[in-house]
């Protein structure tokens, strides 16, 4: 069955969330790609990429912007599902005091959607005061703990003491918002990396998996990769049959499933952060 | 067409301090034109005396001023509650207070569906049914093949059964938040949030939009209304579009439309200038039935839920502090933009900390754009002490306070939520009058059932379910709370000098009812029969 990948974008007020998606709606990734955004007037794209403008839709070149707010945002989910033609990918931009796990759960529920993880954008200069504002630092805590991905806007390098709060935090991957990233965002096309397509700034990883698993063995074994493989995906042999991986971040995903082929798993993740010496370590003592 | 009618009562209470009472009320216009004897008209012409109401109490027509007009539309779904509830056609639906009753209620109902049509049910609480958790099994002895879902009260959980399950390919393989497992490692049944919810939702046709801006929706509100006595009501977190626009003012504007209604725009996650702007814009294409241009906006969640924000010493439970639905900063923004515009807002607080928030920022939006005449309104107010009502009437700010929850669900908070002695100063009508804040009560339908005569009897009493009174200290009179629901909630509205009271000028808007609630016994003020309204001088008898 086909299913529209989800990703959603979370962050306090101010960190940057609307730069990201600005960003990914420009670059030139060659993907379709759905947004809804709570505030409208903040998405400036470039007048080049625009096709129509309506009074809560913008046409790209590239996908659309469409406005949602609250309660109806997951009617709007179905709606998107209901058209006959999908985008490619759907992003949804969570409040600013939201969760935006409470979203990105309905991708691991929805059968024709697949999750493709949660995006959490903190500002690098105020992020630590906020964590100190007794009123909101819990909701933004638990917005740094869920996210499978944290990007920190508004500075070059991630400070030691902000990288350590944000551990501390449950943050397991981060970058700053100048690092490359969509490439993140993106299933893994086709079952084994296609080095055509392949990035200067994301390192692939491929090995066939031989034996066979328990499901809690496969799930430890990949919730203890080294982070800078990001995604992972494939098929293992369990006990009780073929299944199908999908790992993003945090989230790993094992289901059952009828194929035949080889037993192959491949991954990606950024190359600053891709120490190809530790996944082979991590793999071989598999 | 000016005729004059002059309409004859047992007794009209007419809310209007200037003449509490009288026998006989004239109507020109739909307007009231003068209110005394049988003569009270005599002097402005000929006029046509009307008796059909002579053995009834007259009242203002009711002003509830916290309700959803979902309430009228949930009807098209099978009510699933632990209370008594009646329905828009007048039909009394009994409450379920075990799960065997549940399960042989829903069972008849889906007797007269299509083969295989979807059983939706609603307004199912587990708070009351402590012994058993509604399950599948319960659910799929009512059917197999036929998808069935019931939404809880608070529309955060339902429960479905195994067809339903199988449609939304749930299994024990699902591995997604919320889909809850049972220890022989199967799905319940039980669905917790939106993301769990949803996939059933969408392929049994649920969609909560379709329940407020249809044609069909509208007029049984009006129905609803009708039933309680109520004129005038809110749609408190409208998310009424330009489009909407048309068919609400087409539905009000029939002439036999009985009610008037109040939409507040949500204004969730929205830039908080458009939205104002928007507001204004609507306002604009008001009319006498559909008065728009306020706005609402949600800051924290529900004590029942552990979700509200509440200050030291929190729950009595331990759970954590609630949830922001609007961040503190947003909620600062939120208050200057509309004060700067001239927007009147309804500000949703339960906790006490959310209150004090929420005053914080509408002071702050007062020093920078003064407005005397703002009247924003904090809704439900729950923990809302003497310090946060003096602030209140030191703003000029109104309280509408969600008496209700005395007797629904004031045990559980006594017990569960905030312990005995805050619970017992939850909803405190008598402190709010004390420090001089206007004050309304109401029922938030469909959370409660509509009817501000139930709500006043809860203000006055403040019975609990158990039987409790509790915190005898907050009660009101009835004369107060009579006053409440029809001059209180219409100031909240700003229509005070509109509809309200029954005195020369205002719309000639009337409940009528069996009894004077005024000669009854307190305890007795929930049981006033309702013969139907009066709106706009024209008669709805049930």
């Amino acid at each position: 069955m086909k299913r529209l990948p989800l990703t959603v974008i979370g962050g306090y007020l101010g960190a940057g969330k609307t730069t990201l998606i600005n960003r990914l709606l420009t670059e030139d990734h060659g993907k379709r790609l759905m947004v809804m955004v709570n505030d409208f007037g903040a998405v400036n794209i470039d007048a080049s990429l625009i096709k129509a403008k309506g009074v809560d839709t913008i046409e790209l070149t590239n996908g659309c912007v469409c406005c949602t707010m609250g309660a109806d945002l997951f009617m709007a989910v179905g709606d998107v599902l209901d058209r006959p033609k999908w985008p490619d990918h759907l992003i949804i931009e969570a409040s600013g005091i939201g969760d935006p796990a409470r979203i990105a759960n309905v991708s691991r529920n929805e059968p024709e959607l697949s999750y493709a993880g949660i995006v959490t954008v903190v500002d690098g200069e105020n992020f630590e005061d906020l964590l100190g504002d007794v009123q909101i630092a819990p909701q933004l805590a638990s917005q740094v703990a869920v996210a499978d991905l944290v990007v920190v806007s508004k500075v070059a390098q991630i400070r030691t003491s902000l990288r350590h709060r944000l551990e501390a935090t449950g943050a397991a991957r981060m970058m700053t918002a100048e690092a490359e990233f969509s490439q993140l965002l993106w299933d893994i096309q086709g079952e084994v990396p296609d080095r055509s397509h392949a990035h200067a700034h994301f390192a692939q990883w491929s090995e066939e998996v031989p034996g066979f698993f328990s499901r809690d063995q496969i799930t430890a074994l990949l919730k203890s990769r080294p982070s800078g493989l990001y995604r992972v995906k494939g098929f293992v042999r369990l006990l009780e049959g073929m299944a199908e991986v999908q790992v993003v971040g945090k989230s790993v995903e094992i289901t059952l499933c009828k194929y035949e082929g080889t037993a192959v798993l491949v991954g990606i993740g950024p190359q600053a952060q891709f120490d190809m010496q530790a996944i082979k370590t991590w793999w071989e003592g598999a | 067409m000016n005729q004059i009618t002059v309409f004859s009562a047992k007794n009209i209470l007419t809310m209007d301090a200037a003449r509490p009472n009288a026998t006989h009320v004239a109507v020109k216009d739909g307007k009231i034109l003068s209110v005394g004897g049988a003569d009270c008209a005599d002097q402005w012409g000929d006029v046509v005396h009307d008796d059909s109401l002579k053995d009834t109490v007259l009242m203002p027509g009711l002003v509830e001023g916290h309700a959803h007009m979902m309430a009228g539309a949930m009807w098209r779904y099978a009510y699933a509650g632990y209370h008594d509830r009646i329905d828009p056609t007048g039909k009394i639906w009994t409450g379920m207070t075990d799960i065997d009753a549940v399960v042989t209620g829903l069972s008849e109902y889906a007797s007269k569906l299509e083969p295989n049509e979807p059983l939706v049910g609603w307004g199912f609480d587990p708070i009351f049914l402590r012994t058993e958790r509604l399950s599948r099994k319960h659910l799929d002895e009512i059917s197999p093949e036929r998808p069935i879902a019931i939404i809880f009260s608070n529309f955060h959980l339902m429960c479905v059964n195994s067809k339903a399950l199988e449609m939304a390919g749930y299994s024990r393989e699902s591995n997604g938040e919320g889909i809850i497992m049972g220890p022989d490692g199967e799905p319940t049944g039980e669905l917790q949030e939106m993301a769990a919810m949803f996939p059933i939702m969408r392929r049994l046709g649920i969609d909560f939009r379709g329940l407020s801006q249809t044609p069909d929706s509208i007029r049984s509100y009006g129905d609803v209304c009708k039933r309680a006595g109520v004129t005038t009501v809110t749609d408190l977190y409208s998310s009424m579009e330009e489009e909407d626009l048309a068919t609400m003012l087409a539905v009000t504007g029939e002439g036999d439309f009985p009610l008037r209604i109040v939409p507040a725009l949500g204004t969730a996650g929205a830039n908080p200038a458009e939205m104002a702007q928007f507001a204004r814009h609507l306002r604009k294409s008001s009319t006498d039935k559909l008065r728009l241009g306020a706005v609402k906006l949600m800051t924290d969640g529900s004590i029942q839920g552990w979700t509200a924000r509440v200050r030291w010493p929190g729950y009595v439970g331990g759970q954590a502090n609630g949830l922001w639905n609007t961040a503190p900063d947003q909620i600062y923004e939120l208050c200057e933009e509309m004060q700067k515009q001239g927007v009147q807002m309804h500000i949703h607080v339960n906790g006490d900390e959310a209150a004090a928030v929420s005053l914080d920022a509408m002071e702050q939006a007062a020093r920078t754009h003064p407005w005397p005449g703002a009247r924003h309104v904090l809704q439900h107010c729950q923990m809302m002490d003497r310090g946060l009502y003096e602030r209140a009437a030191e703003l000029g700010a109104c309280t509408n306070i969600f008496s209700n929850h005395i007797w629904f669900f004031g045990d559980q908070h006594a017990e569960l939520t905030l312990g005995a002695d805050r619970a017992a100063r939850m909803n405190a009508a008598r402190t709010a009058l004390d420090t001089g804040v206007k004050i309304a009560i109401h029922s938030d339908a469909p959370v409660t059932s509509m009817g501000p005569l139930f709500t006043a009897w809860c203000a006055v009493n403040r019975q609990t379910m158990s039987g409790e009174t509790l915190g005898p200290e907050e009660c009101i009179t009835v004369q107060e709370a009579l006053h409440t629901i029809t001059m209180g909630a219409a100031y909240t509205l700003k229509l005070d000098t509109e509809i309200g009271s029954i005195e020369p000028g205002k719309i000639a808007d009337f409940a009528v009812l069996g009894q004077d609630p005024t000669a009854v016994d307190p305890m007795a003020l929930k049981d006033v029969p309702i013969l139907g309204t009066v709106a706009g001088g024209k008669v709805h008898l049930l």
